[in-house]
């Protein structure tokens, strides 16, 4: 009986042998094991298929031999050495192998075969209708915005959209917004992820106004080149293109998400390295210990495993940050003008101290002592403005106390009224933006800016008023032209602002190129407080809830005791270029305003 | 043309075949010198016999002194020692004939004999007689030669009553007693070994604890186990001299300031190892050394001379063979020219295989305040684990060190039954740069051993259940 080169598998040609555990002449049992092969899948036993002899070993050790060779011969004594060429059993492990090996080329060859099918109408319906898509790009916000951020997408590849239904929601360097759809349409094909930030102009998404539902084919299409060739990893290319809505705001999925996405998103982005890091779990502690925002992680130049960066990359740029101290004098200011997003932010970060805990050694918390909530970008931004305020403008604060009886008393007598005539519920604010405005026209440089050396006053009065937008926004849109307005027209201006901020559809331009602002924390019973300057203007009016105090008032030269409602109004102003006698008279003049209303003036 | 590579690898152990097989594999044409069998040290007098070796001791360990606690009685309980010796030798032929087959597999010339480079680009090939039989010439020459015992006038190795390494795993018979010099990972696991079977074993170590370089809280641990196991240990000594007498050998120590007369029927020498960097050109073509080691620069493993490279035992500590595979690996891919990250030297991981096995990574508990680091340190014991209860391995610890700061894993050290198993995880932590916070929440199987890492992370922060 002939004893061959087993075949191991489906691709193995030849074998080595490894062993001989019998020897020419030695008696061997069925199934005890003869020699030992090895081949470039398993190395393996091969058991005798026959009690018998060795009568003959025909190679060595070590020597490689193709499958199917006779490798030795089994003397079975009588009948069997009679019998047709028999092969030995194969190691039952071996079968095993091949089915696997089968089964694992027919679900290739099954997936392969099902792209055809499937991709090959869908690929059809596009062209055909190729011209019924629709290109969904990155809107531009206002002049100076070139680029903005997709910080969530409403709307899933297949979805169907209605014309101006919000279709993704986007941030950029001045403002959040919600983008609706241009048509009606179904959502074909999502290009950008959540996170990422593109320019202007970029193509983010795909609208199929036919409802041809292209985002299978962009599936299909993978999955093809998947079986057809290993250049993409497939539980990317599905997830990216399936789930792009499940990606959320948290720091730590953003950028695992980002990582998802790019790969998705091949060649197209090949090269522009923005938004795909992986961002170990020792990096994202040291990021958060001192303050390194997400977009100083995207610039550091990772040393790792594909461009990862590694604890060594964050540490040695924490460094020479540190070691680049923020700009004094002039070139501060210039800095301070420098429009990208980028730049502001980067200039802002650095000013963050490396630690907000006095040893400068922060504590370590368990996880149940603290939550730790990863910043949004709205949070984020609100950060780095006030610390580049703070950074930039000398605060000081003067305070005054105006008696606004007189409003006070028009205000119940003809606020129904109003409401009933012209739509709109009278509150103290316009009247005291009004005296603003008064104030601004008397004393400009409270309406100025300052450029290095140069101050620049504003002829037109852009004033701003802030609004909190739940659950934790603030933001500070102004109104153009405001001077024009009277009261009314500015009740109605400030409700106007005020609802789109907190429906988030302001555009950039209302809250670019403001000139001075108001903040009313007196609608949270606050009576008076230190605002922070809404850069690059120069100084901000803080506005207390009016109460009824018992003031002392002199009638016909005796003092007596009257009750007044009163109104603390506080000026915070940049002290480069306000000084405190300016500041003084500002506020009086808007206190004289207020405190000798008159209905005419309606 | 038959006797010009892109690569030549001379010394073909864990660092050098590994890494002709990667340059093969990255397209390079290899070939691989070495004088012996393929695999080196660590196939055939290193890793793979020594731990054949020791698992007889295990299992002998297991039977001798814990069958009854299993409910198993054993009658005549007995080993053969030519057997045991046989059985670890029949491995290590095995497994050299597999790598003799793996390289070739891999397309890589297997040149037998002893490598000289007579310049930069040549290298003379010589048969056991001393003949040259050949010549080859190499765009890059990598030299992985490895290392040899480290020897001392004073304990001069006669390879019969003092020995080293290498026949301590050849021995004819079970040696009575047994002194070793040196608490490294070779002597304690040596001293594990025989000390089982039967050997009266008496350790002789320099520095203040056996396995100085681990933790000092492990290395008084296994001390402990070591001592109840009947093995004597004297620290802080020095010897003076070996003198072979007969059938004995007379050590001389000072130990803490006292001289002692010490002596047993085999001294095994196990102080360290020297790099082999004689008698194969380097002298010749100037190629700098560093205290018996080639000095290269640990990016590219290039030596100072352009297209020579060096890796493995032959270029210093740690002398370890998954670190010599891995320069070997890095080597050629920066010959390749891939932009791979430079190895992380403080991210390797270091096992001693006797029981309680010992595995470590990282920095020790003193290392790290050494450096400066402010640390938080998270220990959970064995006896606290399920699992160790009910395979009866209750001796040891897992052991955490965290800079307080940021959170880094700084080390990790396991003292216990499978440690060296269980060290891989610490690796991959560490290498992907995971903090505590990462190993608490990476839900670990239940019952295993490995949970005690887990919980040993909790620990470092108030977090951990069982303790
Ligand atoms: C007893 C013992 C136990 C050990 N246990 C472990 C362990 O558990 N884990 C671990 O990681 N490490 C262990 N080591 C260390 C490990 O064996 C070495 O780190 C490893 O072998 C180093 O690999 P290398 O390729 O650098 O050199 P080596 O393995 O030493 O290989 C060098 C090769 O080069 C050949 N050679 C040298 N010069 C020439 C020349 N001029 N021409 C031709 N050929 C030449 C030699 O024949 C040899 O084969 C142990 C070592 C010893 C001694």
């Amino acid at each position: 009986m002939d004893i061959i080169m087993p075949k191991m598998g489906e691709s193995v040609n030849e074998g080595t042998i490894i062993k001989w555990h019998k020897n020419k002449g030695d008696a061997v049992k069925r199934d005890e094991v003869i020699f030992e092969i090895s081949t470039d899948k398993v190395d393996t036993e091969i058991p005798s298929p026959a009690d018998g002899v060795l009568s003959e070993v025909k190679f060595n050790e070590g020597d490689t031999v193709a499958v199917g060779t006779v490798v030795a011969i089994l003397n079975t004594s009588g009948e069997a050495s009679t019998k047709n060429k028999e092969t030995i059993s194969e190691p039952a492990h071996h079968e095993e192998e091949i089915k696997t090996e089968y089964h694992e080329v027919k679900k290739q060859v099954d997936e392969t075969v099902h792209a055809e099918v499937v991709s090959m109408p869908a690929a059809a319906e596009i062209k055909s209708g190729s011209n019924d898509l629709i290109e969904l790009t990155m809107p531009k916000m206002g002049e100076s915005v070139m680029e903005g951020t997709i910080i969530k997408w409403h709307k899933k590849v297949g979805d169907t959209v209605k014309k101006d239904e919000t279709v993704f929601e986007i941030s950029t360097d001045k403002v959040d917004t919600e983008v609706p759809s241009p048509a009606n349409g179904v959502l074909a094909q999502i290009l950008i992820g959540e996170q990422e930030t593109v320019e202007v102009g970029t193509v983010v998404a795909k609208l199929s106004v036919s409802g041809t539902v292209i985002s299978k084919d962009e599936i299909i299409t993978k999955t093809e080149d998947l079986s057809g060739s290993q250049k993409k990893e497939p539980v990317f290319v599905k997830e990216g293109i399936a789930q792009p809505a499940a990606m959320h705001d948290n720091f730590a999925r953003t950028s695992i998400t980002e990582y998802e996405e790019v790969k998705a998103e091949g060649s197209e982005k090949s090269g522009s390295n923005n938004g795909s890091r992986f961002l170990s779990p020792l990096v994202m502690n040291i990021a958060r210990k001192e303050n390194i925002s997400f977009e100083e992680l995207e610039k550091i130049n990772g040393t790792g495993l594909d461009g990862r960066v590694t604890k060594k990359d964050i540490l040695s740029y924490i460094e020479t940050r540190s070691k680049t101290k923020p700009p004094q004098n002039q070139s501060s200011v210039e800095e301070i003008k420098k429009e990208t997003p980028h730049e502001q932010s980067y200039e802002a970060v650095k000013a963050v101290p490396a630690s907000y805990t006095a040893s400068g050694v922060q504590p370590v918390y368990s996880s149940h002592e603290v939550e730790r909530i990863p910043m949004d970008n709205v949070r984020q931004k609100i950060m780095q403005h006030m610390i580049n305020s703070r950074d930039t403008s000398v605060h000081v604060s003067a305070m005054i106390e105006a008696d606004v009886t007189r409003i006070y008393r028009f205000l119940k007598a003809n606020r129904d009224e109003i409401q009933r005539k012209q739509g709109i519920k009278l509150t103290y604010m316009p009247f005291v933006a009004h005296a603003c405005i008064k104030a601004l026209k008397e004393f400009p440089l409270v309406n100025a800016t300052v450029d290095g050396y140069t101050i620049v006053k504003k002829k037109f009065i852009n004033l701003g008023i802030a609004v909190a937008v739940e659950p934790n926004g603030l933001i500070v849109p102004n109104i153009k032209n405001a001077d024009e307005k009277n009261i009314i027209g500015l009740a109605r201006a400030i409700n106007d602002i005020a609802e789109r901020a907190r429906t988030k559809r302001l555009t950039p331009d209302d809250i670019t190129n403001g000139t001075f602002s108001i903040t009313n924390y007196g609608i949270f019973g606050t009576i008076f407080g230190t605002p922070i300057i809404n850069q690059p203007e120069v100084a901000i009016l803080g506005v207390g809830t009016v109460v009824k105090k018992p003031v002392v008032v002199e009638v016909e030269g005796v003092d007596t005791i009257a009750i007044k409602p009163t109104m603390a109004l506080t000026l915070t102003h940049d002290h480069r270029l306000v000084d405190g006698m300016l500041g003084g008279r500002f506020l009086k003049s808007i206190k004289d305003t207020l405190e000798s209303f008159s209905e005419n003036e309606i | 043309m038959a006797n010009q590579y892109e690569i030549v690898v001379l010394g073909g152990g864990p660092g050098g075949y590994v890494a002709a097989i990667r340059a093969a594999q990255l397209g390079f044409k290899t070939a691989v010198i070495d004088k012996d069998k393929l695999g080196g040290i660590c196939l055939n007098w290193g890793c793979i016999p020594t731990k054949s070796l020791l698992k007889n001791a295990e299992i002998y360990d297991l039977m001798k002194n814990h069958s009854s606690d299993f409910g198993i009685k054993i009658q005549g309980l007995d080993f053969d020692f030519e057997r045991i010796i046989k059985r670890s030798r029949e491995i290590s032929d095995r497994i050299t004939k597999n790598v003799e087959i793996l390289v070739k597999k891999n397309k890589v010339d297997r040149i037998k004999g002893f490598g000289k480079l007579s310049s930069k680009n040549q290298i003379d090939i010589f048969n056991e007689e001393g003949q040259k039989t050949n010549s080859i010439t190499a765009d890059n020459i990598l030299i992985a030669t490895g290392a040899r015992p480290k020897v001392l006038p004073s304990i001069p190795v006669d390879k019969k009553r003092i020995i080293t390494s290498t026949e301590a795993m050849i021995l004819p018979e079970l040696p009575k007693e047994m002194i070793i010099i040196g608490a490294g990972a070779i002597g304690v696991e040596f001293a594990y070994f025989y000390s089982v079977l039967g050997t009266r074993v008496t350790i002789i170590e320099m520095m203040d604890t056996i396995l100085p370089i681990e933790d000092r809280e492990v290395s008084e641990t296994l001390a402990k186990s070591f001592k109840k196991r009947g093995i004597d240990i004297f620290t802080k000594s020095s010897v003076e001299k070996a003198i072979v007498k007969g059938n004995k050998v007379s050590v001389t120590i000072t130990s803490e300031g006292q001289k002692k007369e010490l002596s047993a029927d085999i001294v095994l020498n196990a102080i360290g190892v020297t790099g082999n960097v004689e008698g194969f050109g380097l002298e010749e073509l100037g190629v700098e050394l560093f205290k018996n080691h080639i000095k290269v620069n640990k990016s590219t493993y290039e030596t100072n001379i352009k297209g020579i490279y060096a890796i493995g035992d032959v270029i210093g500590p740690p002398w370890l063979a998954h670190v010599a595979s891995h320069e070997g690996i890095h080597c050629v891919e920066k010959i390749k020219g891939l932009r791979i990250p430079d190895i992380d030297y403080n991210n390797i991981p270091g096992c001693t295989f006797c029981q309680p096995q010992v595995a470590s990574i990282g920095l020790t508990e003193a290392k790290a305040k050494e450096a400066g680091y402010e640390i938080k340190v998270g220990k959970f014991p064995f006896m606290a684990s399920g699992k160790a209860f009910a395979i009866g391995e209750r001796e040891g610890f897992v052991k955490f060190i965290f800079d307080a700061k940021y959170g880094e894993i700084l080390g990790v050290h396991i003292i216990g039954s499978e440690a060296t198993e269980m060290i891989a995880e610490a690796g991959l932590a560490k290498s992907l740069e995971a903090t505590g916070e990462s190993i608490i929440k990476t839900i670990h199987a239940h019952p295993t051993l490995a949970e005690s890492i887990m919980e040993a992370a909790a620990q470092a922060y108030g977090e951990a259940i069982h303790i």
